[in-house]
């Protein structure tokens, strides 16, 4: 399988704190990368730096072999990107925002296709910020995929949003992994990441503490699932 | 690109005739005021340079879709975009955030020249205005004044951080500039002292410019007037663009 996002010893520092640690890890083609970590362990921090929106201190990373600061254009062709807690223009629709953002691409795909995939196709003339979160999140996920992308970033998805939201987002996403899309993205959910992701970093400030699939992860704990196996790893057991 | 920049501006267009801030204050209030200054003392001469209050302050309310486009329309959006991640979000697509800078520059622009039509169309039609001076002068003193204080507002989007610190500024600069340049109170009215304190105001400066180009009046200060102006229009685009951030 081949290499998608390679990173090394990356690492960043916010005014003398030092937020990503020489940070190393790889994603797969095909493959549903999951970085998990608390509040604040540096999840956000290490997307944007491994994209380039923040420069890194120390440490490479490529995205489809490609560094991003320096092929920007190149690869946020074929790069779907949906950020923490982004918002929208106030008073945008559903059916505007998706043509923004569609007007930046060589080849964006058809978002009415999107939408009655996603069954939003009922919101169109809808105000973005009239939606529910969950039909916002996944309007989220469609904006990422306008691109037609080979790999798609989802930072924290999740947060937020009620049960039945998250498993309506989760849905779609497992859609997407089995089409074979390659999926980054940041929880601190567990059961999302057991049921989607597979391969598995766990970041405590910074630095990975460890690495492998849910099964590998789990196994090396002296627990039986995740969630305690999470803790235990993180040296918070109860 | 041209097709990309004018996709985005067109949403953006919409967005921007969807919130009524633009509307309100940068076209019917200077429409508005226009009417009440005909009314009232349209054909009273103002202060002692024989000119009547319609002449006076045709240039001058010409200048209040300017000053709401500068000091309100584009600080307020760039502030709001900033906040909301959408000038970060535009970092991870192929196209720069400056392409959305670009769109909401020119949004601002048409508020403001659509608010001089406006404003024109109500002076000529409604109140038999006719421009004594050169029109082509008069234009050429509107565009360096839009750009100057289009620059101030540039500047201001730069160094507020937050959406609460534009508001704040927004109000600061916008309100004394709309009140105290002569903008809509006609300069004519106010007492000497004030009217010191005025022409500190670089939207004085700029209304100055306009309105003794409207008037067909030439005066040897005119030349230093353009010159602050762009000095203004140099200084601010210099401070915005190195202390902006898109985040």
């Amino acid at each position: 399988m081949s290499v998608y996002i390679k990173v090394s010893n990356l690492t960043k520092k916010f005014k003398g704190r030092t937020v990503v640690d020489e940070l190393s890890f790889e994603a797969r083609r095909g493959e549903v990368f999951g970085l998990l970590g608390h509040n604040g362990a540096g999840k956000s921090t290490t997307i944007e730096t491994l994209l380039g929106l923040k420069k890194a201190d120390g440490g490479t990373a490529e995205v489809l072999g490609m560094e991003p600061e320096k092929h920007r254009k190149e690869i946020f062709e074929r790069v779907g990107v949906q950020l923490q807690s982004s918002n929208y223009q106030s008073t945008i629709r559903v059916g505007e925002i998706c043509q923004e953002i569609a007007a930046l691409y060589k080849n964006p795909a058809d978002y009415r296709i999107l939408l009655k995939r996603f069954g939003l196709e009922a919101f169109e003339k809808a105000q973005v910020n009239k939606l529910s979160g969950g039909e916002r999140q996944k309007l989220s996920v469609l904006l990422a995929l306008i691109p037609q992308p080979e790999i798609v970033f989802l930072d924290e998805l999740t947060t937020g949003l009620d049960t039945a939201a998250r498993r309506e987002v989760w849905r779609t996403l497992k859609e997407l992994k089995s089409e074979g899309t390659t999926l980054f993205l940041t929880t601190h959910y567990m059961e999302e990441a057991e049921s989607l992701c597979d391969w598995i970093c766990l970041i405590k400030e910074g630095k990975k503490i460890a690495e492998g699939t849910v099964q590998e992860l789990i196994a090396k704990s002296p627990y039986a699932n995740l969630e305690e196996a999470y803790l235990w790893y993180m040296g918070e057991e109860i | 690109m041209m097709k990309r920049f004018l996709k985005v501006y067109s949403i953006e267009q919409k967005l921007a005739f969807r919130s009524a801030d633009g509307i309100i204050f940068g076209i019917c209030m200077p429409v508005g005021i226009m009417v009440l200054i005909a009314m009232i003392a349209g054909e009273k001469v103002a202060g002692n340079q024989g000119y009547t209050y319609l002449d006076g302050s045709f240039a001058s309310l010409i200048a209040v879709g300017i000053c709401a486009a500068a000091f309100m329309g584009i600080p307020l959006t760039v502030a709001d975009y900033r906040d909301k991640k959408i000038l970060k979000h535009f970092f991870v697509t192929p196209c720069s955030p400056m392409l959305l800078l670009g769109t909401i520059f020119l949004c601002n622009m048409v508020t403001a020249v659509l608010s001089a039509l406006a404003v024109t169309l109500t002076a000529v039609l409604g109140f038999g205005y006719r421009m004594v001076g050169n029109p082509v002068q008069f234009i050429g003193a509107w565009v360096l004044t839009l750009v100057s204080m289009f620059s101030i507002g540039l500047m201001m989007a730069s160094v507020c951080r937050t959406v609460k610190s534009a508001n704040a500024i927004t109000s600061l600069v916008y309100f004394p500039m709309l009140f105290l340049s002569g903008a809509t109170i006609p300069f004519e009215l106010f007492p000497e002292g004030l009217q010191k304190i005025s022409s500190v105001l670089p939207l004085t400066q700029g209304i100055k410019l306009m309105k003794t180009a409207s008037m067909g009046m030439q005066t040897e200060k005119n030349g230093s007037i353009v010159l602050l102006l762009l000095g203004i229009t140099l200084v601010c685009c210099l401070i915005s663009v190195k202390t902006f951030r898109w985040e």
